[in-house]
């Protein structure tokens, strides 16, 4: 299972964190320090795995993705295949991307809540949920709607819901 | 977030801070504001709530604490409107933990926001319970949950969450959440279209096998089914595909619930499933496009994995080497990487390690790769691929790497090329120079436990002596050497450095001299060895050379008033000694050859990361094949300097008379720590003894520092009496005023003499009971030696044995005196008839002057003794594993109030009492699989399986099955792992036994004869 989310860019600013395993907040203070401090010493054009067993103790794996001013960055178990995990950030960067129209950091530090609603479409309790950014966009806009007329939702009838056909 | 804009100016504020201090002034300033505002909630609108509570969740993420405002949160859950409601869920869900109480007060909400009709707060509830969702939440909404997933009228969207809602309901609650006759259930959703919620019931569906393969072999043929069918890229929507692979998550999902079962017997699905593997390796090339790359190298790589399970045929297996063997050469890093990594997992795989041993070069290439982490997945590969053919190679490329490897990999680089150099040496000489290179290079990184092992093999090879002595010279007359190098060659030099001296430069002065100069720059770890080092140079100048005398007299001086006291006792004790004159060859003679014994550098390596596939692939090569170079000699040790508690040292006690000589004004220390017992023994002349402690830290295993303690204790007997009050669990029962009490604490010497076989079972003052066991099947061999350490004899001695019903025990005939600082021996043979915790008793008592001394000591003939460790492979697990389906040959028992430990301690935990951690057995890495054949008359050999599962969360519980061929076997082996697993509350401390009334004997009440109950007041 996916045991972390993390967003962090290029000073070491945690900008989204979700962990799928409960920790106390110090501990995913140090966990991200931790991280980030691996992640800020490699090179361009290396690959995207870094050890993770001495940060986060026996079975644990890390993948990332560096985009810009961003580390996007997965940790999961062995029971996880790597480069899946690879291809999963890459959707949510690119639901990211289409969402916000060429996604910079600013976008993730205003609209932090936005994309809790978009993690929570693409991974539901470490697990992986929906790979069609399409779709998980489609999500998002609904909701977007709903939060401008907070009132038209509970007259929305199981069978119309719109934003849920497929 | 349209319209939050208290929320934006906030984040900007926090943006726009200078500094930290900055930013928390304004976060303490922001977390004051939505306190008050909370306080008063009757004036607070929903959208403000939403507000803060997000503003909550920002601060969160940020790292500052947020201590209140969480019922608030969860209060949000049951807003009727969406916007407040979608906060609710997704700011509890990161801020709270799946125990918080006040998730407790939001169930009955979110159950009715599951059965309710309203999509959106089901997807809602369902995302939380899937992220958070602890034991109630399992309890009040497992049945709904497990009823969407099945819906017909639901959508996919929502059984998708279901799946995984349910997914983590299971795993957290395996006990709680029913899946009895979830196997029909789950073969039909893998019948899905929808590839969405296909997805979601993989998932359940790995969770589900990796904890019980057997209820699912129907969902097997499913699984190749769709693997097939993604795979050919048939009828798969579009938007389902990434980048031209139809959905690889899906594939690797499938692939990976497939590895959960041990083997595919049935032919059809085999063939089918082989087909599409073959596809997948042959079909896969290295395109431009980095995403297409690590999508279709997912798939690809999870196929590999898979074909390695199934154990294919060789061709098939030469292939996926041939294809790593590219993969470990091409460009992209992301492919290199996992193709070293799945080489390593190859090891384990029968015959493909010449085909490995073909890319050696290209391996030794990606050990200078610009990537650490490819560098440390070569390094992992040279390490399992290194065999006796290759070692030198392999471990002289890994020394060379040192010099240039990053700080953080050089511990581990060094202490695999020092295991690698001791397991497959070609040749000893070769071995020594391969250390020696280490300490030179990475001394720093070089454990003490490296540096004793290649002391051992000097000691051991006679003909290596003057090779490693004339080799740690040239080292050492460089002008700095490390620390460690300055004790391996005081060490090596001081035993061995006559053998030289014919050599020039090689005289004692000149050796002296060499050392010496490093005097000044070591730490008081190392003067002791330099100390010991000059005493044996002295020792072995013949004729004398008065001036290399007058030195080295004048060195022991200084330190005779030296702070340390290891140091000052030395000095001392040498000064003192080369004024005996003769007596000094005798006591500094050549340390004796060690006993044979497993290196603890290569224990380390087993025990250390033992569940991981590399590690196992290892150790079962090391199994087949190692070098004949090393072999210790396996000559008796002539004292106990070499075993901390071997039966050597039950040889009589006795104090050097330096100690005790009136010119030795300043061996406070020693004096001090004299007791009632050293006091009554004469002088005697000094024995080998002494040499433990003079040698003390070359014992090979434990810190220096302790060995040097214990072995201190054992030798001199004079320390005994600090912790000999303590925690003593037995009373001393005797008939005159009680004066004689045990020194060390007798249960935990019974306790470390279940684990290992000779050691110490009682001491005091005036006898010391050491044991020797030797255990063949169900028989058993014990030899009590009885040491008197007085001068005076022991009389009235006597040793019943108190067998239980399940043990059969013979002793022989145990004298009824025992002369003076005399030992006797006496044998005790054991039958073990059938499985049983209990424990027989030996009931010994004897008479010193007029003290009468009674002790009832339990014997070490344990269940675990008639164990016997067996490596079972997966072939042989799973279908005895199947075949004892339940009560009474297979419990299962949910065990509370376990000692909390890592998983790799209870792996450890479990093979001291010869039970076989399998790894790679079970794929859960929170599991243990092991195996042990148990020996008794009744059941004969029989083979019992163990299975532990353990809960990451909560190291207090663990779940335990147990499968034997003999129902009582499976209960009292379950027990007694259970026994050694919770946590035992310590016995009470017994009553000072002075204080007990002489006519309070506790041995009337308890009948002669039964063991039960004598056992039941010893442990109460």
């Amino acid at each position: 299972m996916i045991k972390a989310v993390m967003v962090i860019n290029t000073q070491g600013k945690p900008r989204l964190a979700k962990f799928f395993e409960y920790l106390p907040l110090e501990k995913q203070q140090e966990l991200i320090r931790n991280v980030f401090g691996v992640l800020c010493s490699r090179p361009e054009n290396v690959s995207n795995f870094v050890e993770a067993e001495s940060i986060f103790g026996p079975d644990s794996r890390l993948v990332y993705k560096h985009f810009a001013t961003l580390y996007v960055i997965f940790v999961f178990d062995s029971s996880e295949n790597e480069l899946a995990m690879l291809d999963l950030i890459q959707v949510l960067v690119e639901t990211l991307d289409r969402c916000f129209k060429n996604v910079c950091e600013l976008d993730i530090v205003f609209n932090y809540s936005k994309i809790h609603t978009i993690l929570d479409d693409i991974i539901c309790g470490g697990q992986v949920l929906e790979t069609r950014s399409t779709e998980i966009m489609r999500a998002v806009e609904e909701i977007s709607k709903l939060e401008a007329a907070p009132n038209a939702i509970t007259l929305i009838p199981k069978s119309s819901s719109g934003w849920l056909s497929r | 977030m349209h319209g939050m804009r208290g929320l934006s100016v906030f984040i900007s504020d926090i943006r726009n801070c200078q500094n930290k201090e900055q930013e928390r002034l304004r976060i303490d300033k922001e977390l004051g504001n939505v306190r008050n505002r909370f306080k008063n909630e009757k004036g607070l609108t929903p959208y403000e709530k939403k507000k803060y509570v997000w503003k909550m969740l920002y601060i969160f993420m940020l790292g500052y604490d947020v201590d209140f405002g969480h019922m608030e949160a969860v209060s949000l859950i049951s807003a009727p409107k969406y916007p407040e409601k979608q906060v609710g869920y997704i700011v509890t869900s990161c801020l709270l933990n799946e125990n918080h109480d006040f998730l407790r007060l939001a169930i009955n909400t979110v159950r009715n926001d599951i059965i309710g009709r309203n999509e959106t707060f089901q997807c809602l509830a369902l995302t939380m319970v899937g992220n958070i969702g602890g034991r109630e939440f399992a309890e009040s909404l497992a049945p709904d949950v497990q009823k969407l997933l099945l819906s017909s009228s639901c959508r996919p969207l929502v059984r998708k969450k279901a799946a995984l809602c349910l997914l983590r309901l299971y795993r957290k609650n395996p006990d709680v959440v029913n899946v009895d006759g979830w196997a029909d259930r789950m073969a039909q959703l893998l019948d899905e279209r929808d590839l969405g919620v296909l997805t979601s019931s993989m998932s359940l569906l790995v969770a589900l096998v990796s904890n019980n393969h057997e209820a699912y072999w129907s969902c097997l043929p499913k699984c190749v089914k769709i693997l097939d069918r993604l795979a050919r890229n048939q009828d798969v929507p579009q938007e389902y595909t990434y980048y031209g692979i139809p959905s690889p998550w899906l594939q690797v999902k499938t692939m990976r619930a497939l590895q959960y079962f041990p083997t595919i017997e049935d032919p059809y699905t085999r063939r089918t499933l082989f087909e599409v593997l073959q596809r997948i390796l042959m079909g896969t090339d290295v395109v431009k496009n980095v995403n297409k790359n690590n999508a279709s190298h997912a798939v690809l790589f999870e196929a590999l994995a898979l074909v390695m399970h199934l154990d294919a045929e060789k061709e098939m297996m030469s292939q996926c080497v041939a294809l790593l063997g590219k993969f470990i050469a091409v460009r992209e890093p992301n492919i290199r990487y996992l193709g070293l990594e799945n080489m390593t997992r190859m090891l384990m795989v029968t015959d493909v390690q010449d085909i490995i041993k073909r890319h050696q070069a290209q391996i030794i290439t990606s050990l200078k790769d610009p990537d650490v982490s490819i560098r440390r997945r070569a390094l992992d590969l040279l390490y399992g691929m290194c065999d006796v053919t290759n070692a030198k190679d392999i471990v002289e490329e890994l020394l060379q790497y040192l010099s240039s490897a990053d700080f953080t990999m050089r511990e581990e680089l060094s202490l695999k090329a020092a295991i690698l150099a001791e397991k497959f040496a070609p040749d000893l000489s070769w071995y020594v120079d391969v250390i020696l290179q280490l300490i030179d290079k990475a001394g720093d990184f070089i454990s003490d436990d490296i540096w004793f092992r290649v002391v051992q093999f000097v000691t051991n090879n006679d003909d290596l002596q003057p090779y490693a002595a004339a080799k740690v010279k040239e080292y050492i007359d460089k002008p700095a050497v490390h620390e460690t190098m300055v004790k391996v060659s005081a060490y090596i030099l001081g035993e061995y450095s006559h053998l030289l001296a014919r050599r020039p430069g090689c005289s004692p002065k000149e050796i002296f001299s060499i050392l010496h100069e490093k005097l000044p720059t070591v730490s008081t770890t190392t003067i002791p060895i330099l100390l010991s080092a000059y005493a044996k140079i002295l020792m072995h100048t013949q004729p004398p050379d008065q001036e290399l005398q007058s030195q080295i007299w004048a060195i022991f001086n200084k330190y005779e008033s030296c702070i340390d006291a290891e140091i000052q006792q030395r000095a001392v004790e040498y000064l003192a000694l080369c004024q005996k004159g003769a007596a000094l060859t005798d006591i500094l003679a050549e340390m004796p050859k060690f006993p044979e014994r497993k290196s603890s550098l290569i224990k380390r390596a087993e025990y250390s990361e033992a569940d991981t596939a590399e590690q196992s692939a290892i150790k079962l090569r090391a199994q087949q094949q190692t070098s004949n170079a090393l072999v210790v000699t396996d000559q008796i040790p002539a004292n106990g300097a070499t075993s901390p508690v071997s039966v050597g040292q039950l040889s009589l006690v006795k104090v050097p008379s330096l100690v005790t000589t009136e010119n030795d004004t300043s061996t406070d220390r020693a004096l001090s720590q004299q007791n009632g017992a050293s006091s009554k023994v004469d002088p005697q002349p000094p024995s080998a003894d002494l040499l433990s402690d003079i040698l003390g830290p070359l014992a090979i295993e434990g810190p220096p520092g302790a060995t040097v303690q214990s072995e201190h204790n054992a030798v001199s007997g004079l320390e005994g009496d600090s912790d000999a009050v303590d925690g003593s669990a037995i009373v001393v029962v005797e008939e005159q005023t009680n004066t004689v009490q045990p020194i060390g604490n007798i249960d935990e010497r019974f306790r470390a003499l279940c684990l290992k076989d000779s050691g110490v079972l009682y001491e005091d003052p005036y006898i010391q009971i050491g044991i020797k066991a030797e255990w063949r099947g169900h028989h058993g061999r014990l030899v009590l030696f009885l040491g008197n350490k007085n001068t005076a004899p022991l009389i009235s001695v006597q040793a019943i044995i108190l067998p239980p019903a399940q043990l059969k025990v013979e002793l022989s005939l145990v004298p009824d005196t025992i002369p003076p600082r005399a030992q006797v021996q006496c044998p005790l043979e054991v039958v073990n008839l059938r499985p049983s915790r209990d424990v027989a008793v030996l009931d010994f008592s004897y008479k010193f002057g007029t003290n009468m001394v009674n002790v009832k000591l339990r014997l070490p003939a344990v269940l675990n003794k008639f164990l016997q460790p067996i490596q079972v492979s997966a072939e042989e697990f799973f279908p005895q594993w199947r075949s004892l389906s339940g009560p009474p040959l297979k419990l299962q028992e949910v065990v509370r109030g376990v000692r909390p430990m890592p998983l790799p301690e209870m792996a450890n935990l479990l093979s001291s009492f010869h039970i076989m951690i399998c790894p790679g057995l079970d794929p859960n890495p929170n599991n243990l699989v092991a195996s042990t054949t148990f020996y008794s008359e009744s059941t004969r050999a029989m083979l019992c399986l163990v299975r532990i599962e353990t809960d990451p969360a909560d190291r207090t519980q663990l779940r335990m099955t147990l499968s034997s061929g003999d129902p009582t076997l499976t209960f009292e082996l379950k027990e007694f792992i259970k026994e050694q697993l919770i946590s035992i509350p310590t016995a009470p401390r017994s009553p000072a036994p002075s204080a007990a009334p002489p006519t309070a004997q506790p041995s009337p009440q308890i009948p002669p004869n039964d063991p039960a109950a004598i056992l039941a007041g010893l442990l109460s």
